[in-house]
């Protein structure tokens, strides 16, 4: 669960649903540059090594004394061209392609126009050409100050192309939180029928009980009796004074008030008007 | 809380979830290879999938279902709606030669809608050229200036020589290689500074017009000038052509900045790029026919009469389609 930061870019959708992209920092994108960049040059290596075990090859067969040989000639000449591909195709087929890069791709990053959607052949080479204005004066000063000063991390290549970076998190299905064993009757004397919970303590009641698992029976009850005590206050609960009542636990306590706040008033399985899908698309053809 | 859903979460999440698996597989093949490699009925299920994915995610915002829930049909309506939503249509171009769409017209008429920056990049680059040419010409010794002597000196030797031996093929290739390289890199570079307010551009003319016209007026004043301009005569037109139009194309970048009309500065520097993209794609091109001219052709031990006939034909073919071609169908600024 992560709160909107300034961090985030809403983009509401035509469905009139907003969701939210995380930006990536510099941080982030230069270490996916340097992946880029070392596996490229890495390539660009081995054909170096290729060419010249090629060439040197091919002068010792043909006993030329020059060492100067139409191999070699091919060879460099591939290179200078590799070198070329680096520097100014590399990341435009791959963004255009992919709309990520190998090193973006090891970072969960991914180029997107700033509505949110993929980036074209277009935006995708303007980006990429525009890096030889963000590279100056040195290792992308430029750059660097451009992703500062602008809300969504954008450098001069995404602001002239209108991109920019975002995180692509695949969050996981969390299952549902369930309350068990079920209540019992003494265990709800103390809670009210409607409990109304605010954000904030419906998340931190939530994540506290995802994490119980996590804690030792006694670290969680102290934890749990923490976070009871302004509970308590503000919803008025009448807990059991003397010793001798039953009483819930401070962590199960915190589990029924979550309960009755999401739940209570709500059913399993209520009357659907809805169609299953399956049925709906047959008619329509 | 107001109940906004009489469902708790967990029916919700029964009832719900194999829907949600579904459209979890078919964007994830999606986005690792492509929308086609789904089959047509999958494709026809995304889209009622991210709808109604779409109105589980309002449904468990307003019930106020859990976080990782919400986070979860979030992350899953982001990238179902990138698979689903590409770029907004924009005219694509075609490979004809005729139409408002034809790529091979769109370049000059791009070009020509930016006549004012162009022009400005031509005085830019050949006013330095001329100067150059003429200081070196009548006092060598300038020339050292602008470019390192030790550079200047096997040039002169190397033209000194001619054309008779040719090029071995190796070297073409290689020599391919570097101009690619080399020229295609600058011009590119020349484009991209533009965005400084269209400075790094001017710079970059500059720069290259006056080493340009140094070398051409040095390598002149030591006798070997003829053979240079027999060098360069056959791409010449395609070269320097093309790093004006970078130049140009750059300085138009740029003044969108420092003007931009109506539009706030932003708007006016992205309306621009879209602009010009085209034109640096038909510098690019002209760069590379340039470098396969200079490796293959303009080396070689062709006579001289040819060579010079040859460049003199495509320099006229060159102003004449960047002049004419396209004429009468007006390119829309976007």
């Amino acid at each position: 669960m992560h709160a909107p930061l300034d961090t985030d870019v809403a983009i509401e959708t035509p469905e009139h649903i907003v969701f939210r992209h995380r930006l990536a920092g510099p941080a982030r994108r230069g270490i996916a540059y340097l992946i880029d960049v070392v596996a490229c040059y890495f390539c660009v290596f081995v054909v170096a090594i290729i060419v010249f075990v090629a060439a040197g090859a091919s002068d010792m067969m043909e006993r030329m004394q020059q060492s100067y040989t139409s191999t070699m000639g091919l060879g460099f000449g591939l290179i200078l061209l590799l070198l070329f591909a680096v520097q100014w195709v590399y990341f435009v087929v791959w963004e255009a392609w992919k709309g990520t890069s190998l090193g973006k791709m090891a970072l969960g990053l991914r180029v997107v126009t700033t509505g949110g959607r993929p980036v074209g052949f277009g935006g995708a080479a303007l980006r990429n050409v525009l890096r030889a204005a963000d590279a100056l004066p040195l290792v992308y000063v430029v750059g660097l100050v451009s992703m500062l000063v602008t809300s969504r991390f954008q450098r001069l290549g995404d602001l002239v192309a209108n991109t920019m970076v975002v995180m692509i998190d695949r969050a996981r299905a969390a299952a549902p939180l369930r309350l068990w064993p079920p209540a019992e009757p003494f265990e709800l004397v103390a809670i009210p029928e409607r409990v109304t919970l605010d954000a904030d303590e419906r998340t931190a009641i939530e994540l506290f009980l995802r994490r119980r698992g996590t804690l030792g029976p006694s670290r969680e009850e102290e934890l749990a009796a923490m976070m009871v005590e302004p509970l308590v206050r503000r919803h008025g609960l009448n807990l059991p004074r003397t010793a001798g009542e039953r009483a819930p636990s401070p962590s199960r306590l915190l589990a029924l008030l979550y309960e009755r706040a999401a739940n209570a008033g709500r059913g399993e399985a209520p009357a659907s008007s809805r169609q299953p899908r399956e049925m709906e698309r047959l008619s329509w053809r | 809380m107001a109940l906004t859903s009489h469902v708790t979460e967990a029916a919700f999440v029964a009832r719900r979830h194999k829907d949600w698996a579904d459209l979890e597989l078919l964007t994830r093949r999606a986005t690792d290879k492509s929308l086609g490699a789904l089959e047509i009925h999958e494709v026809t299920r995304l889209s009622p999938l991210y709808r109604d994915i779409c109105a589980d995610l309002a449904r468990a915002q307003a019930a106020r279902y859990s976080a990782p829930l919400v986070d979860y049909l979030h992350a899953l309506t982001a990238s179902a709606h990138s698979v689903l939503y590409a770029l907004p249509p924009r005219p694509r171009f075609t490979l004809s030669l005729r139409g408002k769409k034809s790529a091979f017209l769109a370049f000059p008429r791009a070009v020509r809608a930016h006549w004012r920056t162009m022009f400005l990049a031509l005085l830019l680059f050949f006013g330095p050229f001329l100067f150059g040419a003429i200081a070196s010409l009548s006092e060598p010794s300038f020339a050292f200036r602008v470019v390192p002597e030790s550079q200047l000196r096997p040039l002169v030797e190397g033209y000194a020589k001619g054309f008779a031996a040719g090029r071995q093929a190796g070297e073409g290739a290689m020599m391919a290689g570097f101009y690619v390289n080399n020229n295609v890199g600058i011009a590119l570079r020349c484009f991209a500074t533009g965005v400084f307010g269209g400075l790094g551009s001017a710079f970059y003319l500059v720069q290259n017009g006056l080493a340009i016209g140094a070398i051409l007026g040095y390598v002149a004043s030591q006798g070997a000038g003829g053979n240079l301009l027999l060098f360069i005569v056959g791409h010449s037109a395609f070269e320097l052509g093309a790093i004006v139009i970078a130049g140009g194309a750059g300085m138009s970048l740029g003044w969108s900045i420092v003007a931009p009309g109506e539009r706030t500065r932003l708007a006016s520097l992205q309306a621009a790029g879209r602009d010009v993209a085209v034109i640096v794609s038909g510098a690019a091109i002209m760069l590379l026919i340039a470098a396969a001219i200079e490796a293959f052709w303009s080396a070689s031990s062709l006579p001289s009469g040819l060579k010079i006939a040859f460049g003199g034909t495509w320099l006229v073919v060159v102003l004449v389609y960047l002049i004419f071609a396209g004429r009468g169908e007006e390119w829309v600024r976007s």
